[in-house]
């Protein structure tokens, strides 16, 4: 009879204990996964999106790696059973529904339009992970870049494939604003060989993402022109940052003003 | 046909490039008086490539259309009917997004040989001396098999970028290439519009009926085989620069046809000069359309070929009857 | 006088058995058969039309490789079928492939197709189309003529213009013409000499009249001869086999 009670205390002693303070949290969606993998710890992960483990997407795939990868649908994140599932934009009313009758919490970001939505999409992660004091750290970066930003900006065009820019008043101009760069206002922010050609920049921001691969977006950059433009100056950057353009981009804007200032 | 045609033809091809080039003249104009050289380079870059692929394509599909429907004795007979174009632009996407070789002279070759597959296999499905409605619905079921498993390979395709790419290959466009692209199909295009040139007497001759055709001398198995590879490699280069374009392939040569008294050889190269000034009167259309956007190319040669075409279904039904 | 044409071992696989012949200028020789006997066969052997095989010497000449001006002016074919593709005039239609300064004017006045040079010919009678594609065999005034049934579509008339035609091209001009004739009669009276053919086979290469006298015309055609003049009546029914 003491061995049956001694067996039944061990078993209930081994049964894994409620995850008290800690959450178990999956990842839907590449910008979200970004900020899981920046500030959780290994533990809280319970999956991230295929597309983070990509060489091709992002460049902390070897990070992403570590954990357990979902297809970015709630069906393939319910077998690591999270309690918190992030993701970005507003369109998923109905798995917002099933998740919470399955007793799992959605915390949808919304898209950051300013480098403050960046900030707040930050807090708000860290405060989901209990983990306010790693979100701090990250804030405190972004501040202290914008404190240094330059004040004389360079007129500046940023390229990708097909002639691909981004909007002047978008988050992405933001960021180079930070770096000392001006992006030019574009129709439908493209532009054409001819006006490559005709109206240089002085700073051309070209984006090498999957420039290895072909597309008549990539064979578009490899015409004369657009591999020659005459802009005063020509900085590549690693295009994957500019996707989601999250706190990542804190080591590249160093880079880029060091490169202008030379 | 006289020398005097001839000439009228080639002028018109003339005043059409020259139209590509200038047009629209105000940007080139305000650039000349401010900065020459720069003119000149959006000249030779932008402008010069681009004139010069239509004239190329459209010559090839003039003449290769003249003489793919001088082999088939039927005047539906055309690069895009009968699948070349669409099996082209297959060959071409498998080799650049799925094997992933993506040189310009890999891209012709896998363009070339998509051509030879359709071609190939029009001929296994319909026979060289088949009807009107056999030889259309082999070549309707060819395009159509060929435009889906080209929309497939580009859904697999390792960039997603690619799907996109759809669009272009299958509706054609002559955007943004560069000279060296245009000579990639420059030169396969002319030496199998040269080629062809040489099979005229042998293709007039068909006009007879194959047995007298053969009787006269001519190897009529082998001046298919010569039409076949010669339109894959004019057809194919073409196609591996700008994507499939259609329809011009078809009208050309019935206006050629008009000019040399239906001579079905003979218009093979009166289609190539008529084929070139159909194509480039369709992109300058496309470039100086007031609409906002740019339409691609195969969009406007459709809109006007199109209607065309069922025109000359209708129009052959009461001629050609038994 | 050695033949101006000899062929031996013509064969289409299937259709014509091997075969071998010589032709003599001067003469007009009618080919005559059941359907089926190989007649359009052996015509398309001896103008190189594949998938046949053999060798075929005009005038000491092999046909086989030779250039088509050349070829031209040592024979000419007409084939069977008036099917017309390409709507083309008459004019050109005659011009088509023609060896350089073919003069064809006298022909068109023979066959007396003036008024349709200027049509089109999809829209002729099928007796005129016929009459423009004989002109056109004749055009290159060829030292042999291949012609497979060239009175099929004409009118009485000038079914006996047109043998009368022939018949002085052989005599008059010394060409060689082999004509595949489905009238037994209009062949043996217009022939200089008949071969007739059964299942592939060359079964007899003779006179007219010896032709009769063998026997063989009712052997291969199945019917009963009736009188010198080549009247044929279907045999009785019990004795057909």
């Amino acid at each position: 009879m003491r061995k049956l009670v001694a067996l039944i205390l061990l078993g209930v002693l081994a049964w894994p204990a409620p995850a008290s303070a800690e959450h178990h949290v999956a990842s839907v969606n590449l910008c979200t996964d970004e900020l899981l993998l920046l500030l959780a710890s290994p533990s809280q992960i319970a999956s991230v999106s295929h597309l983070s483990q990509q060489p091709q997407e992002t460049p902390f795939w070897r990070q992403a790696r570590r954990y357990k990868s979902n297809d970015g649908t709630l069906l393939s994140v319910l077998q690591q059973r999270p309690d918190v599932v992030l993701t970005m934009g507003g369109r998923g009313h109905d798995r917002q529904r099933i998740a919470k009758r399955l007793g799992i919490r959605t915390v949808e970001l919304p898209y950051p339009q300013t480098i403050d939505d960046v900030i707040a999409s930050v807090r708000l992660v860290a405060r989901t992970l209990d983990r306010p004091g790693a979100g701090e750290k990250v804030v405190a970066s972004m501040v202290a870049l914008k404190r240094t930003a330059p004040s004389r900006r360079l007129d500046a065009l940023y390229l990708t494939g097909g002639g691909l820019s981004v909007s002047a008043n978008g988050l992405a101009a933001d960021w180079m604003r930070l770096a000392g760069l001006q992006q030019r206002s574009l129709r439908g922010d493209r532009v054409t060989l001819e006006q490559l050609l005709v109206a240089p920049p002085s700073v051309l921001l070209r984006s090498n993402y999957r420039s290895r691969q072909y597309s008549r977006e990539q064979q578009w950059l490899a015409h004369p022109l657009a591999s020659r433009a005459k802009a005063r100056l020509t900085l590549q950057t690693d295009g994957r940052l500019w996707t989601c353009m999250g706190p990542s981009l804190v080591r590249e804007i160093p880079r880029l003003r060091r490169m202008l200032q030379s | 046909m006289s020398a005097r045609t001839i000439l009228a033809l080639v002028g018109l091809v003339v005043l059409a490039f020259a139209l590509s080039m200038a047009l629209p003249w105000s940007s080139i104009d305000y650039l000349f008086r401010r900065d020459p050289v720069l003119a000149r380079g959006l000249l030779v870059e932008l402008r010069l490539p681009r004139a010069l692929l239509a004239l190329t394509y459209g010559a090839a599909l003039g003449a290769c259309g003249a003489a793919v429907q001088a082999i088939f004795a039927n005047p539906l007979a055309s690069p895009d009917l009968t699948g070349t174009t669409s099996g082209a632009a297959l060959g071409a996407v498998v080799t650049a997004y799925l094997l992933e070789l993506a040189s310009p002279f890999a891209l012709s070759l896998g363009s070339i040989a998509g051509a030879t597959g359709a071609l190939g296999l029009l001929l296994a499905l319909s026979g060289p001396r088949a009807e009107t409605s056999t030889l259309l619905l082999a070549g309707l079921a060819i395009s159509a098999l060929a435009g889906a498993l080209t929309t497939l390979a580009l859904a697999l395709a390792p960039s997603p970028f690619a799907f996109y790419d759809a669009y272009e290959w299958l509706m054609g466009s002559l955007v943004d290439r560069s000279l060296a692209q245009a000579a990639f199909a420059l030169v396969p295009a002319a030496v199998a519009i040269l080629l062809l040139w040489r099979q005229v007497p042998a293709l007039d001759s068909l006009a007879l009926g194959e047995q007298s055709a053969e009787a006269i001398g001519y190897d009529i198995g082998r001046v298919r085989l010569w039409v076949v590879v010669l339109t894959a490699i004019g057809v194919g280069a073409c196609v591996a620069i700008c994507g499939a374009i259609g329809f011009v392939g078809l009208v050309a040569p019935v206006f050629a046809r008009r000019l040399t008294g239906n001579r079905p050889g003979s218009a093979i190269l009166p289609a190539a000069l008529i084929g070139a000034a159909l194509l480039l009167a369709a992109d300058l259309a496309v470039r100086t359309a007031p609409l906002g956007r740019t339409l691609p190319i195969g969009v406007a040669t459709a809109v006007l070929g199109a209607p065309f075409f069922l025109w000359l279904v209708t129009h052959m039904r009461w001629k050609l009857g038994p | 006088m050695s033949p101006l044409v000899t062929a031996q071992d013509l064969a289409i696989a299937g259709r014509l058995e091997p075969s071998s012949l010589e032709l003599r200028a001067g003469e007009l020789v009618g080919l005559v058969g059941p359907n089926g006997s190989g007649k359009t066969s052996l015509l398309h052997a001896l103008a190189g039309i594949p998938p046949s095989t053999g060798n075929v010497r005009i005038a000491g000449q092999i046909t086989k490789g030779m250039h088509p001006d050349h070829r031209q002016r040592l024979f000419t074919f007409l084939p069977a079928s008036r099917d017309v593709v390409w709507p083309l005039k008459a004019r050109d239609l005659i011009s088509l492939a023609l060896p350089r300064g073919a003069d064809w004017a006298k022909v068109a006045e023979r066959l007396d197709i003036g008024a349709l040079l200027d049509r089109r010919m999809d829209r002729l009678s099928t007796g005129e189309r016929s009459r423009v594609m004989i002109a056109r065999a004749l055009a290159p005034d060829p030292r042999l003529l291949l012609l497979d049934e060239p009175i099929a579509n004409l009118d009485p008339l000038w079914q006996l213009l047109l043998l009368d035609e022939l018949r002085r091209l052989a005599h008059d001009e010394d060409k060689a013409l082999l004509v595949a004739i489905h009238d037994l009669r209009a062949a043996a009276e217009w022939s200089d000499r008949l071969i007739l053919m059964s299942e592939r086979q060359i079964r007899a290469d003779a006179a007219p009249s010896a032709l009769v006298a063998s026997g063989l015309i009712e052997k291969v055609f199945g019917v009963e001869l009736a009188g010198a003049d080549l009247r044929l009546r279907l045999a009785d029914r019990q004795s057909s086999p």
